[in-house]
């Protein structure tokens, strides 16, 4: 019965139930089509995209993305040529509000966020590249819920994503191991991003824009997946547990 | 859409050499970088294995060892490595492991080669970085491997002659005598045929002058009795250890009970120096024509221990040629000796590559004979003697004879100095092909025996004439560049691989003739006295005839293309085969194939220049 609750069932399913009526074909299609890499495949041969949206808040239903960057992990090797970045215009109608405070965060001012692309074509960009990849992300809640938000806005229609969440695993590896000191819980904060990365002896970085995030992110799980298996294949499923 | 990965651009550009790239350059290489995470512990790159990327170490540390475990480097942020493998097409020679948990960037091939070759300032930091490693590497290894390189020798490969003996029931004047009439610092001493004793010079000196014994007395009341004795396949080095721990400097070797001969501590310390430097000296000191050969037969050996020594092809070239002069001046005094005195002055010339200070292994003898003009045709018959007896000594040395008969034995290269005169001013006022061919042979001439005056006469006279003849160095010009270096060689297998019917390449004809040609024509035409390839181009390059970059490059040719003929020769000296000129392509790495494509580029190059030099209306 898991399987038929599984992310790919979900897609195979919402595939099925759009007819080209209902949806066209475009990158939406191409999406659904192209099956999640199996839960028993092992990390060296995983496909996966490491993506990071810059909201104006984290609540998916009131705010909006202001810009979204991603860059391919295939196996153990991130692939710098797939890396993709956009900034996303506001729509006038619902993210009206301007990027105000986030703005300190991420450093996009509303001049280069009026000058993207608009959601639907940001959408399109991030859907192509995640084509049968697992999304990567850390806190992938937070990117799965905004996504699924954008294309019930642009295609009146959920987004399936099968994720690995680097939070969760960096949550795991800080649990299960002794070595950190930690008593069973982090502390406020350890668990972010470069908070993690330091851990694991990755360098520090200067900028924080989608991109830069992104690839911070698949760096972490490199290290992740390192220590998790510590020199031995471990699967997609492993990594999802508890994700 | 946006791609700047600032991270990664702002990292490389702060590391060497990276750093030398211009922004866009940097910028294009991005898409093509992968990053990637070693734990620390994992092999990055292991000896012997190949890679298709080279390093940049993001963060963590990395330590690359050679093969022996040595550390070489531990590489620190911002390091790249790995790139030797990718530059050369050849496995690493070192291991590359993860002391922390290391995240790089990855670099693929194609992309590293192409700014090697587009960004001058990129590729000269490799190279520095490349021979630095190397450098460090081969001195780790020669320091571990010369001390016992030469000591490694058998015993029986020490003895160089038979034993001198006497029977034990001799005086000790008649040992001393029998020493001295042979030479030599030490006396066996047998009983029924058997070693039963050995004396030596300091035996004699403190054992018999020291303490006032008579010499009337049997030399076994001062020999050592029942000597230590090594065995043929001792190792030299465990000789020296014997000899070391007794304090003694001469042990004979017993093979089964027969005696071999005596290995004294001067062998081994012959060993131990540079071997040709003894071996010109033996040769200057042989007593026959015999022994003469027999020591120029140490001549493979020794190139084939400078070759493995790295030494240059310039210097190996000397160091032949050094052997090959004393060879020659050997045979030489040796013949006039045996000979009696001669009838008038005479020069024994050396021609081609031994003039030049080129000679490789696989040279024929190409000489000639200026006589005085004092010598009368009565004369001739003790000079046909000197060159036939001189001639078959050097070929009996593993010099062949010149196919061309360009020899002293040839009467037409035996004459008198105003004869040569004439012959070399009928070659450069009648340039037809023979005089071209004549003249690129006989202008690299050079004395090695006799009265070097007469050369001096002939040369100041035909010096002086060169720089005015400018039909002649158009011919010669044309000559030099009317063969062009076997570029095409390289599309049948540089390019696409190794390919199944490629000839083997004469690299003594298409490739070093080239360049010797070309230097010869531009110091003839400034009426240079210098006959050595590197010492013309350097000459041509001060005169200004050649621009000191061109000239640069030529001698660069010359030595690549000088290194890839020993190493040939070197391989088939260790398998016991005849060196010759000719390499195949399955000999040549990767490596050696592009920078022989270069070396073919910069003489084809020096060849359009000279034929500009040299317009076709010289030639009509």
């Amino acid at each position: 019965m898991i399987l038929r609750r599984s992310p790919d069932h979900r897609r195979a399913r919402q595939l099925a139930a759009s007819p080209r009526g209902a949806l066209p074909e475009g990158a939406l299609r191409r999406y659904l089509a192209q099956p999640f890499p199996p839960l028993g495949a092992d990390h060296t041969s995983l496909r996966l995209l490491a993506v990071d949206l810059e909201t104006t808040g984290l609540d998916p239903d009131h705010d909006r993305i202001v810009s979204l960057g991603f860059v391919p992990v295939d196996g153990t090797s991130i692939v710098l040529g797939g890396a993709g970045q956009v900034v996303v215009r506001g729509s006038g109608g619902l993210g009206q509000e301007g990027v105000g405070q986030s703005a300190t965060v991420h450093g996009l001012t509303d001049d280069a966020v009026a000058a993207g692309a608009e959601l639907t074509d940001a959408l399109d960009l991030l859907l192509e590249a995640l084509t049968g990849r697992v999304l990567l992300a850390h806190h992938a809640a937070i990117e799965q819920g905004f996504l699924d938000v954008a294309c019930r806005r642009v295609h009146g229609q959920p987004l399936p994503t099968l994720a690995v969440d680097t939070m969760a695993l960096e949550h795991r590896l800080v649990t299960a191991g002794w070595q950190t000191g930690w008593d069973r819980e982090p502390p406020q904060g350890g668990l972010r991003l470069p908070a993690a990365r330091e851990r694991h002896g990755l360098p520090r970085y200067r900028s924080h824009d989608a991109l830069t995030d992104a690839l911070a992110c698949a760096e972490l799980y490199l290290a992740q997946v390192a220590e998790l298996g510590r020199g031995r294949p471990v699967t997609l499923r492993q990594l999802t547990k508890g994700g | 859409m946006d791609t700047e990965l600032v991270e990664i651009r702002d990292f490389l550009a702060e590391h060497a050499p990276y750093d030398t790239l211009p922004r866009p350059v940097l910028e294009r290489l991005l898409p093509v970088l992968q990053v990637r995470y070693f734990r620390r512990g994992s092999v990055l790159l292991a000896v012997g294995q190949h890679t298709d990327v080279m390093y940049v170490l993001r963060s963590g540390a990395v330590d690359i060892r050679d093969r022996d475990g040595e550390l070489v480097e531990r590489s620190e942020s911002g390091t790249s490595f790995a790139m030797s493998p990718l530059l050369q097409e050849t496995p690493s020679s070192y291991e590359f492991t993860a002391l922390e948990d290391s995240l790089v960037i990855a670099v693929p091939a194609d992309a590293f080669l192409q700014l090697c070759r587009e960004q001058a300032a990129f590729k000269a930091f490799f190279d520095r970085r490349h021979r630095q490693r190397t450098q460090q590497a081969q001195f780790a290894a020669q320091i571990a491997g010369r001390r016992f390189a030469g000591l490694r020798v058998a015993a029986r490969e020490l003895v160089t002659r038979p034993p001198v003996t006497a029977d034990c029931g001799v005086s000790i004047r008649e040992a001393a005598e029998t020493m001295r009439s042979n030479g030599v610092s030490s006396l066996l001493l047998l009983r029924d045929g058997r070693l039963a004793g050995i004396v030596t010079d300091r035996d004699l000196r403190n054992r018999v002058v020291a303490d006032g014994r008579d010499g009337d007395d049997p030399v076994a009341t001062v020999m050592t009795t029942d000597p230590v004795t090594a065995s043929p396949d001792d190792l030299a080095f465990e000789v020296l250890m014997e000899m070391v721990g007794r304090a003694i400097h001469h042990l004979p070797v017993v093979d089964d009970g027969h005696l071999l001969g005596v290995v004294t501590s001067t062998d081994l310390i012959r060993l131990e120096q540079a071997n040709p430097i003894y071996l010109v000296g033996d040769l200057r000191r042989a007593a026959t024509i015999d022994e003469v050969v027999r020591l120029s037969k140490r001549l493979p050996q020794v190139v084939r221990q400078m070759v493995e020594q790295d030494a240059s092809a310039d210097d190996v070239g000397r160091v032949a040629t050094a052997i090959a002069d004393a060879t020659a001046r050997r045979l030489l005094d040796l013949t006039a000796a045996r000979l009696g005195p001669a009838p008038a002055p005479w020069c024994w010339v050396v021609l081609g590559s031994q003039a030049r200070h080129e000679q490789g292994l696989a040279s024929d003898q190409d000489n000639a004979l200026l006589l005085s003009d004092d010598a009368t045709p009565g004369d001739q018959r003790w000079f046909e003697e000197l060159a036939r007896r001189v001639s078959d000594g050097l070929a009996a040395c593993g010099y062949a004879y010149c196919s061309g008969e360009v020899m002293a034995t040839n009467p037409r290269w035996r004459q008198g100095l105003q004869e040569w005169k004439r012959t070399f001013g009928g070659w450069m006022t009648t340039p037809d092909p023979e005089a071209v061919l004549a003249g690129s042979i006989f202008f690299d001439m050079r004395p090695v025996g006799g009265s070097a005056e007469l050369f001096t006469e002939l040369q100041d006279d035909v010096l002086a004439r060169t720089p005015g003849q400018k039909r002649f160095l158009a011919h010669l010009a044309g000559n030099a560049v009317a063969n062009h270096p076997p570029l095409g060689f390289f599309r049948g297998f540089v390019l696409e691989g190794a390919g199944d019917h490629v000839d083997t390449l004469n690299l003594k004809r298409k490739g070093l003739g080239l360049v010797v040609d070309l230097a010869r024509v531009h110091a003839l035409a400034i009426g240079s006295p210098h006959v050595g390839t590197q010492s013309r181009l350097r000459a041509v390059a001060s005169a200004g005839r050649l621009s000191a970059e061109s000239a640069a490059d030529l001698a660069g040719a010359m030595e690549f293309l000088g290194q890839v003929r020993l190493r040939h020769q070197a391989g088939q000296v260790r398998a016991g085969r005849t060196p010759d000129n000719f390499v195949s392509p399955e000999e040549l790495s990767p490596f050696d194939k592009r920078h022989l494509r270069d070396a073919f580029q910069v003489v084809k190059q020096a060849q359009a220049v000279l034929a500009r030099t040299y317009p076709l209306h010289y030639l009509s």
